[in-house]
């Protein structure tokens, strides 16, 4: 657990970067701090390992100042990642990543092994290792930035803007990357970014700074959408606040049609019943696997002989899908929008349709979450396929 | 030709003389500005002065200063390897500079923050990334203090120098290519030695590293143009 208590920083020259800052980091927890430039952010993060000492006030480690810390030692059980990687020219990858541990005493050996294991822990190649990082893209740099950090398996690890500077997709997948390895590895994790989406994404909670080094707000980024605690944490969260926050809300609580839904060798004149019989204006047609292949609309069945088969006939193409069990409403209303139905097919794993959303059962669940506690979702805001 | 390798051995040995002239200074001067460069960084306002020194240093004519030295060093060795190690310190001194400036800021954040002390960081981590900046400015010095040894044949310690003194006496000309043919070879062979040592030391840097290498190439740049001035 990381304490701030009543932390400030100001340089000489009467520039406060850091204003009475009173903050607590869970352990085992991820804690991103976001806010525009000069708010302070960066600077609370490099007093923890002693980068930038405070003014006045104290930072805890587990419950002990870190001020009574030899700097040197303090940082080599914190691990660091940057925005540019930071990495060594001159050491190959495998050196890169057992630096801490060659600096703590480890053997050679015994700490080129842990680096291997870091490697397919953040799925590094292994035939990697040899190389020197000018020959990886950035998005790999980063990756062993982020195993350099952990080789020795630091319970607490900052990360400085670690994915500001890769493309957007690589951002993405990276971000899945903290994600997937902190719910292994349960580090303290102090990530700052200036990005709203990105903390919200990463954060178990979020810290939001405003310039001159005050923090605004720390709550969980659902609690944050739902309830900023004024118009600048408003503001800074953005527009679609509101649509973001489905984000938290598990596509589980939609009552999905199953009414709808005909194999192939379905009749044109049993599926015009049962269309009708549902009061609905499209049949999902799935294929014996219950696998969805496409739409038809009552005057498709109206026009169609009544005894072919619906397999048979000319589909709409099925739209966007999404996971029924795991994604997020916000992920159902995307799939929604975008099918030319104005329907969207929920599936299971396998990609089996369980059923389909209307823009009706939609504002039913919305309007259920808004009121209720949002349920959790294993997934955010991944539309799928 | 027949004049040369009858008098091999006696060629040999002005070869060798010329390289221990050259070459100590060299180092002498690489000695002095590992230290010196490593101060102007962390301390970034000693820099300018110690730069202006020793550029000054750098265009004192070579001449001027053995005319000096004689009076406490006589016509010895050390009257010629003084002036040619502080040559070799103008020319080597800057370059340790840019290189340990070369290494990138998050580079050395990281490594801070990684938990090296300060010398740690120095030996480990800025000065293998200074290597390629460094060895330009070595090569810069080694081809000038090669050459620039000869001006000690005018006090009679000139090395493959004495080969013009002499050839110009004897009105033999013979002589006088041949001492510039052994300078260049020599000369060639110290700069191979220094690429070769570079490539061994750097093993990184092959098919890329393109910001070093610009880097080098102004260092080396700026010792030509200093070389010039330092042989009037």
């Amino acid at each position: 657990m990381i304490t701030f208590e009543n932390v400030t920083k100001q340089y000489p020259g009467g520039t406060v970067a850091v204003d009475g800052l009173n903050l607590e980091v869970p352990a085992g927890q991820t804690m991103v701090l976001v806010g525009p430039s000069g708010c302070g952010k960066t600077t609370s993060l490099r007093m923890i390992n002693r980068l930038i000492d405070p003014t006045s006030g104290r930072i805890l480690l587990d419950g002990k100042d870190i001020q009574q810390s030899n700097p040197a030692t303090l940082r080599r059980g914190i691990g660091y990642v940057i925005q540019q990687a930071g990495l060594f020219p001159h050491r190959t990858i495998v050196d890169n990543i057992a630096t801490v541990p060659l600096l703590i005493g480890w053997t050679k050996a015994k700490a080129r092994d842990r680096a291997r294991e870091l490697m397919d822990l953040v799925g590094l190649d292994a035939d990697m290792a040899r190389r020197y990082p000018h020959q990886l893209s950035g998005g790999q740099q980063q990756r062993v930035g982020v195993a350099r950090a952990l080789a020795a398996d630091p319970p607490v690890l900052l990360m400085d803007e670690p994915f500001s500077a890769v493309d957007p997709i690589v951002r993405a997948s990276l971000q899945d990357e903290l994600l997937r390895l902190q719910a292994e590895l349960h580090k303290t994790v102090v990530l700052v970014t200036h990005d709203i989406e990105e903390a919200i994404k990463v954060g178990d909670q979020v810290a939001i700074f405003k310039p001159g080094g005050h923090l605004v707000q720390v709550d969980s980024p659902q609690q944050l959408l739902t309830a900023p605690a004024n118009e600048y944490v408003e503001d800074f969260l953005g527009f679609d606040r509101g649509i973001r926050r489905l984000s938290f809300l598990a596509a589980g609580s939609l009552e999905l049609d199953t009414e709808v839904i005909a194999g192939q060798d379905t009749t044109a004149s049993a599926a015009l019943a049962k269309v009708r019989g549902a009061g609905a204006g499209w049949l999902l047609v799935v294929d014996p696997a219950r696998l969805p292949r496409g739409w038809l609309s009552s005057a498709d069945l109206e026009a169609a002989p009544g005894s072919s088969q619906v397999g048979n006939l000319s589909l709409t193409p099925r739209g966007h899908t999404f996971r029924a069990d795991t994604d997020s409403l916000r992920a159902a209303l995307d799939a929604t929008v975008l099918s030319a139905t104005g329907q969207a097919v929920g599936v299971d794993a396998d990609g089996k349709a369980v059923g389909v959303t209307s823009y009706e059962r939609l504002r039913t669940a919305i309007q259920r979450g808004a009121a209720g506690q949002p349920q959790p979702t294993s997934a955010q805001e991944v539309p799928a396929s | 030709m027949s004049w040369a390798l009858s008098n091999a051995s006696y060629l040999a040995h002005l070869t060798g003389q010329n390289a221990y002239l050259a070459l100590v200074p060299v180092l002498a001067g690489l000695l002095v500005s590992l230290p010196l460069g490593v101060l102007c960084v962390r301390y970034g306002w000693l820099y300018p002065p110690v730069l202006g020194l020793t550029s000054i240093l750098y265009a004192l004519p070579a001449l001027a200063l053995f005319v000096v030295l004689i009076a406490y060093t006589g016509l010895s060795d050390t009257t010629v390897m003084i002036p040619l190690g502080v040559y070799s310190l103008a020319a080597i001194f800057p370059s340790v500079v840019d290189g340990l400036r070369s290494v990138p800021e998050p580079v050395r954040q990281a490594a801070i923050a990684m938990g090296f002390g300060t010398w740690r960081r120095l030996i480990t981590v800025e000065l293998p990334i200074s290597v390629p900046v460094i060895i330009a400015g070595l090569r810069v010095a080694t081809v000038s203090s090669i050459s620039l040894v000869s001006v000690g044949a005018l006090i009679g310690t000139g090395g493959l120098g004495d080969l013009f003194t002499d050839g110009e006496a004897r009105d033999f000309s013979t002589e006088i290519i041949v001492g510039v043919v052994l300078i260049v070879v020599l000369t060639i062979v110290a700069d191979a030695v220094l690429v070769l040592a570079r490539r061994l030391l750097t093993p990184w840097q092959r098919g890329a590293g393109r910001e070093t290498r610009t880097a080098s190439m102004r260092a080396s740049l700026r010792g030509q143009a200093g070389g010039g001035a330092a042989l009037t």
